[in-house]
């Protein structure tokens, strides 16, 4: 039946079993009576883009890093005319976000502000950016030096001779707080150029829109699209491992476990120097991590590098297409040559007057989509993966000292708690007493998994509250993929059988074909060639499926979110952002993608 | 004004050079002959000139008297009866000359006519002089069955298709003429559809013509339609779309029909819109006749054809650098193109989005919703 609003999250049951679930995450994320006549008023929508499970306590924090930075960029450092932040709370362990606009009186008084304060940028922008990747990978390389262990029965003689002048447990203390405050940092760092690098960009997106008003918006991706970014370097290196080889004349097999078929090949020369060559490009391009959803958002997906099985199967595709002599590589250079040409073309079709600033904005387009694509990279995968496997490192000290039954259990600890834990274990370990450790954590983790598995069953409601009129906050509509319509049918879903699903035309093209249901990287090995992809979102991990599948439809993205653009670089079509395609699609049920319409056709009878 | 004072060749062929002369050819037929300049597929034909109108229409005077002598509030009744006289008085007054001989205007269309016959396709190129009996022969299309081709004969006043106003049907024009004295006949009634009510209603009080009047070989459509180099819809100029029917195109050009629509991205080539719609009906040289049942629902252009009518659009685009409008057809040799003007609503408007921006300023305006206010 119809309805005109969605439900308010102060009505939303606790699912059977989760009961206490608030317990595990911080108060300040959760709605709560104290400013329940605010949060009721608001319009929240489940952020499957970046959070498409249920959070663990723990990795609460990777909520923490962009509710406080993106706000901080967009409210307070560059007065982001239209826009405040993007608040957050937790329901039920899954995330829900507002996007805060600014007062509407505030706007133009913003608009000056920024104009100085972004334009700094702007004006320098290669330069910043190259300070930037510094900075970054130098932390990056600060978190990777950190050590957990178990702390000694007895300190090394360095300490004394060297004036270290700290004891380890104090050192595991502050490492922690390093950590944790490394990943807060370079969370700064995310948000120092990503939101008014996308207003730059959205600002050539909008010029092309009101001179061009059929244009579609691939079309004005592909006028900016970098190619030449690391982004793709990854998937590039799988492509260079397989022709590797070819060249040595490697058999890589057919389904043999990595580390088996590793063993095996460094009995032969050939064999050595491709499993060396492998080992070489695993750090940095294989610390690609490989959630469904946004990358690092959780500790629990390995990266290539933790899991080389998933990319081997990818360098096993690609050495199967070489074989049938196929080419392998991007068309880059076409793909430039046309991006040129149809900027070149769309340029001449613009008003005179208007084509220096045409001019002047897709040179600063083109200018911050590098670190749109590439900043993901860095920090995603690069900067999460380092902090999820020093956490991990953390916690099989802890567990070792007995702090913690196993390791997995940090994870079911808030980040505060965890803190806790470490200096319960570091002064029993200091005092040569006895912590509360593992006695104490037990119980707490024990409920908290059960509670997790009850949170898990929980299918989320798309978005609580009163819907807006309209879905015009540029950010929302670009970065999450919802538009005024897309709330639209979210409200109607309940009857409209489920016949059409309609989301983001992501990229362009139509195709039939049998749905393949994804939800996990692990699961991609199931694919078949000409399956439609059926995901939450993909990640540059997903790589290799692209080369096999028809057309990818997801849960969450906008027309910038990882699946359009490669979708578009693969020429294949994609509807991203349809909200409940992996829960209403099954494998194996015939559907017919229309990239450019953004609707999904269920052919088969239901 | 009407007749004196033109002078110049009372027939040129849409090839001759003397066809760019918008004075003597008129706006429809100077258009014709930069189609043809472009080498562009267009019907052969030829233009009757105004100089050949200022000959035979020899005292406009007495002829627009009974106009004139309306008062500026006349009812529509009085200036029908009026406008009918006047096109009697144009009527006779070029059947006495003719039948004297002093003025022989009428053979000259006559023979124009007859020359006409072994040609199907405008002379290529600005060389081409008479682009009449030229030896190209015709295979019999649109030939009827006198030997004598079908012809188009359509008024081509010289304020007609010009920017700023289109003029649209506002003159007559007879289709698939044949023999030397049935369109003989239809240029003379095209001079005098220079005062139908509507087109003195149209004029508000401007002088009427002098007028060309524009014969053109009929194709043997198996499709017709009109196309715009803009999507007339919001305005977009990387759009070209297109409407097109089975047959001739004049039921759609009239509205009687619901044609095919199709919508096509300049740049990328692709069809980005193609509504297909249910056509029972076609226009043919023998008139109204029914769509075999297997084609009512089918497009009736193929993607090549709507590809070779994008390139012909942009070509006539680019040549005269502002969009277009015009109308087409498809025979078994490709795309014939009957005519193309500016189009006259979306070019009049300003259409900057940013003048004068820096990306910067451009940021702001976008961040601060001020892209609306955007001259």
């Amino acid at each position: 039946m119809p309805t005109d609003r969605f439900p308010s999250p102060f009505d939303i049951a606790t699912p059977e079993g989760a009961e206490g679930w608030e317990s595990m995450y911080d108060w300040y994320h959760l709605f709560g009576p104290e400013r329940r006549e605010l949060d009721e008023q608001r319009f929240w929508f489940a952020d499957r883009l970046h959070h498409p499970d249920v959070l663990h306590p723990y990795d609460e924090i990777q909520c923490e890093c962009w509710w406080q930075a993106l706000g901080a960029f967009n409210t307070r450092i560059f007065a982001m005319p239209p826009a405040y932040g993007v608040d957050q709370r937790i329901l039920n362990g899954r995330l829900y976000v507002t996007p805060v606009p600014a007062p509407p009186g505030d706007v133009a008084a913003r608009a000056e502000e920024f104009g100085k304060r972004a334009g700094h940028y702007y004006e320098r922008w290669d330069a910043i950016y190259a300070e930037w990747k510094e900075k970054v990978l130098a932390r990056l390389a600060e978190l990777r030096a950190l050590r957990f262990d178990p702390l000694p029965d007895l300190e090394p003689e360095s300490t004394v001779y060297e004036h270290v002048g700290t004891s380890a447990g104090f050192r595991m203390i502050r490492d922690f707080n390093h950590l944790v405050t490394s990943m807060y940092e370079t969370y700064q760092w995310h948000f120092e150029l990503l939101n008014i690098g996308y207003a730059a960009y959205l600002t050539f997106f909008g010029m092309c829109k009101s001179a061009f008003p059929d244009i579609t918006d691939q079309t004005i991706s592909r006028m900016v699209g970098g190619l030449d970014v690391e982004l793709y370097r990854p998937d590039d290196e799988l492509k260079r491992l397989a022709k590797e080889a070819q060249r040595l004349g490697v058999d890589l097999g057919e389904d043999t476990p990595a580390a088996e078929l590793f063993a095996l090949l460094t009995k032969t020369d050939n064999g050595a120097e491709w499993v060396a060559d492998w080992e070489r490009t695993a750090d940095p391009w294989f610390v690609v991590n490989t959630d469904p959803g946004h990358p690092g958002g959780y500790h629990v997906h390995p990266t290539w590098a933790e899991a080389p099985d998933v990319p081997l199967a990818a360098v096993r595709e690609y050495v199967r297409r070489l074989d049938e002599g196929d080419a392998i590589d991007r068309p880059t250079d076409e793909v430039l040559r046309e991006r040129d040409r149809i900027a070149g073309e769309y340029r001449e079709l613009m008003a005179e007057a208007d084509r220096p600033v045409f001019d002047e904005t897709l040179e600063l387009a083109r200018k911050v989509f590098v670190y749109i694509e590439e900043h993901v990279l860095y920090i995603e995968h690069w900067m999460w993966a380092a902090f999820w496997a020093k956490s991990k490192e953390l916690s099989r000290a802890l567990a070792a000292m007995g702090e913690l039954d196993e390791p997995e259990d940090m994870f079911f600890l808030r980040r505060y708690e965890v803190a806790e834990a470490i200096y319960d274990c570091v002064v029993g370990w200091s005092v040569g007493s006895r912590p509360r450790g593992a006695d104490y954590w037990r119980p707490i983790v024990e409920t908290r998994r059960r509670i997790y598995d009850a949170l898990k069953a929980w299918e989320p409601e798309p978005a609580l509250g009163p819907p807006p009129a309209e879905v015009n906050e540029p950010f929302t509509v670009m970065l999450w993929g919802i538009t005024t319509s897309t709330v639209g049918e979210w409200l109607k879903a309940d009857d409209e059988g489920g016949k059409v699903l309609r989301g983001t035309g992501g990229a362009p093209g139509v195709v039939e074909g049998p749905v393949r249901v994804v939800t996990h990287v692990g699961e991609l090995g199931s694919v078949e060639p000409g399956d439609v992809l059926v995901c939450p979102a993909t990640s540059p991990s997903w790589a290799p499926v692209f080369s096999r599948i028809a057309a990818t439809v997801s849960d969450v993205g906008g027309i910038m979110s990882h699946t359009a653009i490669v979708c578009r670089e693969y020429g294949m079509p994609a509807v991203v952002g349809t909200g409940n395609a992996v829960s209403t699609l099954r494998t194996g049920q015939r559907v017919r993608v229309d990239g450019g319409a953004g609707t999904v056709t269920l052919l088969d009878e239901v | 004004m009407v007749g004196g004072g033109v002078s110049g060749p009372w027939i040129v062929a849409l090839g001759d050079p003397a066809a760019d002369d918008v004075g003597l050819v008129g706006g429809k037929g100077a258009g014709l002959h930069r189609l043809v300049a472009l080498g562009t597929r267009v019907p052969a034909g030829f233009v009757v000139t105004t100089a050949a109108f200022a000959a035979a229409v020899a005292a406009p005077e007495e002829i627009e008297a009974p106009l004139r002598a309306l008062p500026a509030d006349a009812p529509v009744a009085a200036v029908e009866e009026a406008a009918a006289q006047a096109r009697a008085a144009l009527t006779d007054a070029v059947r006495s000359a003719a039948a004297r001989g002093d003025v022989p205007v009428l053979d000259a269309v006559r023979a124009a006519y007859r020359e006409l016959g072994g040609r199907a396709v405008a002379g290529a190129g600005p060389g081409g002089q008479t682009g009449a009996g030229s030896g190209a022969a015709g295979g019999g299309t649109g030939v009827g069955a006198t030997g004598h081709p079908g012809v188009a004969v359509r008024s081509s006043a010289a304020a007609e298709d010009a920017a700023d106003a289109s003029y649209a049907g506002e003159h007559d024009s007879y289709l698939d003429v044949v023999g030397p004295d049935a369109v003989a006949d239809a240029v003379v009634a095209c001079w005098a559809s220079l005062y139908t009510a509507r087109a003195v209603a149209y004029r508000r009080g401007r002088p009427a013509g002098p007028m060309a009047v524009v014969v053109q070989r009929m194709v043997a459509a198996r499709a017709a339609g009109v196309f715009m180099t803009l999507n007339p819809a919001n305005g977009d100029r990387a759009t070209f779309v297109c409407e097109a029917v089975w047959g001739l195109g004049e039921p759609l050009v009239s509205g009687t029909v619901t044609p095919d629509r199709f919508a096509v991205n300049k740049i990328s080539g692709e069809v980005v819109r193609r509504e297909i719609a249910h056509k029972p009906t076609r226009l043919g040289s023998a008139g109204t006749e029914p769509v075999p049942d297997a084609e009512q629902d089918l497009p009736c252009l193929t993607d090549d054809e709507l590809a070779e009518l994008l390139r012909i659009g942009r070509a006539v685009e680019t040549a005269a650098g502002a969009p277009q409008d015009g109308e087409f057809a498809v025979d078994d040799d490709g795309v014939h193109l009957l005519q193309a003007r500016p189009e006259t609503v979306w070019s009049q408007r300003p259409r900057t989005v940013a003048r004068g921006r820096t990306a910067l300023e451009a940021v702001l305006a976008t961040l601060t919703g001020g892209d609306r206010d955007a001259d």
